[in-house]
């Protein structure tokens, strides 16, 4: 009787429970078992410890790879989210049609397929006729190869990457912004707060709850930044990361060795370490909100 | 009227003159290129873009005639159909086993169902990398290289879809099933013809995010679809864009305008659940 009256929900569960297990649960488990093995494909995978988790963590491309990835995220996440704060504030000081037009417009490009926004920027980017040059032309400064130049390239790709996520941000600002009481802006007007105090003082600790969200979710996905990249450098699996590897970054590093180099073991015990560095780093960003909350 | 308000007075008008040209400037960084990209399409032929930088769009004849020749000489339409098949499967698969699910999850309780639903919950910290490459193999174990449902099937379990049903579903009115079983409806029918339509505006919700999502989905077509038989629109356009395929810039933006367009109308269409729907995902986090 009760198992017949429990049926019906197990049967609207089931499909869902078999692909999460088949598409989620399985590849972990046998991605965890890979990781151990030494495995092309086409012969039988061979047991060899901890040695792909070593051959990854020696090699020159990974510490290349997480240089690179460093100095992106302390660049891109902090100004990313400055850039949304701020564009959510002067959006959120309109109202009516112009608050919903300058949000569109500043939406725009979380719209465009980042792959799409990739190949925009190398457009513009390009030497002589790329937009960006001639407009430095015009103030007389020489064309520079933003994508080929070691010295300019990881900044011509926050520069991409901050004009894609910046809507994004803003607008989940925006929506934070709009719950914080008016009366409390109210009352540190009349304690004599200026603007910026305002923001300080009231904005910022308000909005606290959704900013760590925007931080948390800018650090995870930067981590994992590919696309933007790959496409950038024009990459393949066989050539990737651009002019001396300067644009290499670990999610790249990891798809060339299962995809290039045929090596799949190295390339999932690629994505377990990975995997670590981002949950070491949610759980450090949940401490911090722990500690800072009071209670 | 005193020193000290005039000068509050004019701070506050310089404020209102900055603000405006602040917003209109970054309006016009973040719309540009893809304004850029639509004037390098519709300009005259023989004008390298060196000298007429393409501010604006001269010839909308040339435009058309480049974007009839995209899409009868090259495999664009291909893959064109392609990446719409990929993304309505995916939507329908999606919604369909997402709200099966959600609907239990969020009405009914069943022995299990807080083990179930805690592990799905706790795959949304687990991030793509960890699972990119051994998913590839499965489906390159099950035969399906090269296939739609290669493409499909691995993406339709989305724990965040299933999250957001279920938050939604939660607020549903718990009386009208009630009634519904006392009236003696089947529990199928119960989420047919109630929770289902009752839950529309998440179901469309979900449905446009993962339209935008599809659609700009470049990494797994990239590994799991390498024939060029199944090239979706992202890998089509990175092949017009790569560093030797000896096309000319108007053509390569023809490429790109084509791509962009079904995500632009469908963010001028439903710009609203977009926006909604992903400041939503935010303050739920």
């Amino acid at each position: 009787m009760n198992a017949r009256r429990l049926l019906p929900h197990y049967a609207m569960v089931l499909p869902f429970a078999l692909l999460f297990a088949a598409f989620f649960l399985y590849p972990i488990i046998s991605g965890f078992y890979y990781s151990f093995h030494e495995w092309n494909a086409a012969t039988e995978p061979r047991f060899i410890g901890l040695a792909n988790y070593e051959a990854v963590l020696q090699s020159r491309d990974f510490a290349r790879a997480m240089t690179n990835l460093c100095i992106y995220i302390v660049i891109t996440v902090p100004l990313g989210i400055a850039v949304a704060l701020a564009l959510a504030l002067l959006v959120d000081s309109f109202t009516g049609f112009w608050a919903n037009f300058f949000r569109s417009a500043f939406f725009l490009p979380v719209v465009l397929p980042a792959f799409l926004a990739a190949t925009i920027w190398r457009w513009m980017y390009a030497p002589n006729f790329g937009l960006v040059n001639m407009i430095l032309g015009w103030f007389g400064v020489p064309s520079i190869n933003f994508l080929n130049d070691t010295g300019t390239m990881l900044y011509a790709l926050i520069a991409v990457d901050v004009w894609v996520s910046a809507g994004f941000n803003m607008v989940i600002l925006l929506a934070g912004l709009k719950n914080i009481p008016q009366d409390l802006y109210e009352a540190a007007r009349l304690d004599g707060a200026s603007r910026l105090q305002q923001v300080r003082y009231v904005t910022i600790p308000m909005l606290a709850p959704v900013l760590f969200f925007v931080v948390t979710y800018g650090f995870i996905s930067a981590l994992q930044v590919f696309d933007v990249p790959w496409l950038l450098t024009g990459s393949s699996f066989t050539a990737y990361g651009g002019r001396r590897s300067a644009l290499m970054f670990p999610v790249m590093d990891m798809m060339g060795r299962a995809f290039g180099a045929v090596r799949f073991g190295e390339a999932t015990a690629y994505g377990f370490i990975l995997t670590f560095v981002i949950i070491l780093f949610t759980a450090l960003m949940f401490g911090f909100r722990a500690w800072r909350t009071p209670k | 009227m005193s020193a000290a308000n005039r000068a509050i007075v004019a701070e506050l008008y310089t404020w209102r003159f900055l603000k405006w040209v602040v917003a209109i400037c970054v309006a016009i960084v973040a719309v540009f290129p893809i304004w850029w990209m639509v004037n390098v399409v519709f300009a005259d032929p023989g004008v390298p873009v060196s000298i007429n930088p393409r501010l604006y769009p001269t010839s909308l004849g040339s435009g058309l005639s480049k974007i009839q020749t995209i899409l009868t000489e090259t495999a664009y339409l291909r893959a064109y159909f392609v990446t719409i098949a990929y993304a309505l499967l995916t939507i329908l698969g999606m919604l369909l086993i997402g709200s099966m699910a959600a609907f239990e999850f969020a009405l009914f309780d069943f022995p299990g169902k807080r083990i179930l639903f805690g592990l799905v919950m706790l795959s949304l910290m687990v991030p793509t990398v960890v699972t990119i490459i051994p998913t590839y193999l499965l489906v390159a174990d099950l035969g399906w290289l090269n296939t739609m449902q290669g493409l499909v099937v691995p993406g339709l379990a989305s724990a965040f879809g299933l999250f957001l049903l279920v938050q939604f579903m939660r607020t549903l009115p718990r009386e009208m099933i009630e009634a519904a079983r006392l009236d003696g409806a089947s529990h199928f029918k119960i989420y047919w013809y109630i929770a289902l339509p009752l839950s529309r505006n998440a179901m469309v919700t979900l449905a446009i995010l993962t339209f935008m999502k599809t659609w700009g989905n470049f990494a797994w077509p990239l590994i799991v679809a390498p024939k060029p038989e199944i090239y979706t629109v992202g890998q089509v356009v990175g092949l017009f864009n790569a560093p030797f395929s000896h096309q000319t810039v108007d053509v390569v933006m023809t490429a790109n305008l084509l791509a962009v367009l079904p995500p632009l109308l469908f963010f001028l269409i439903f710009q609203r659940k977009i926006v909604e729907g992903i400041a939503m995902s935010g303050s739920k986090g």
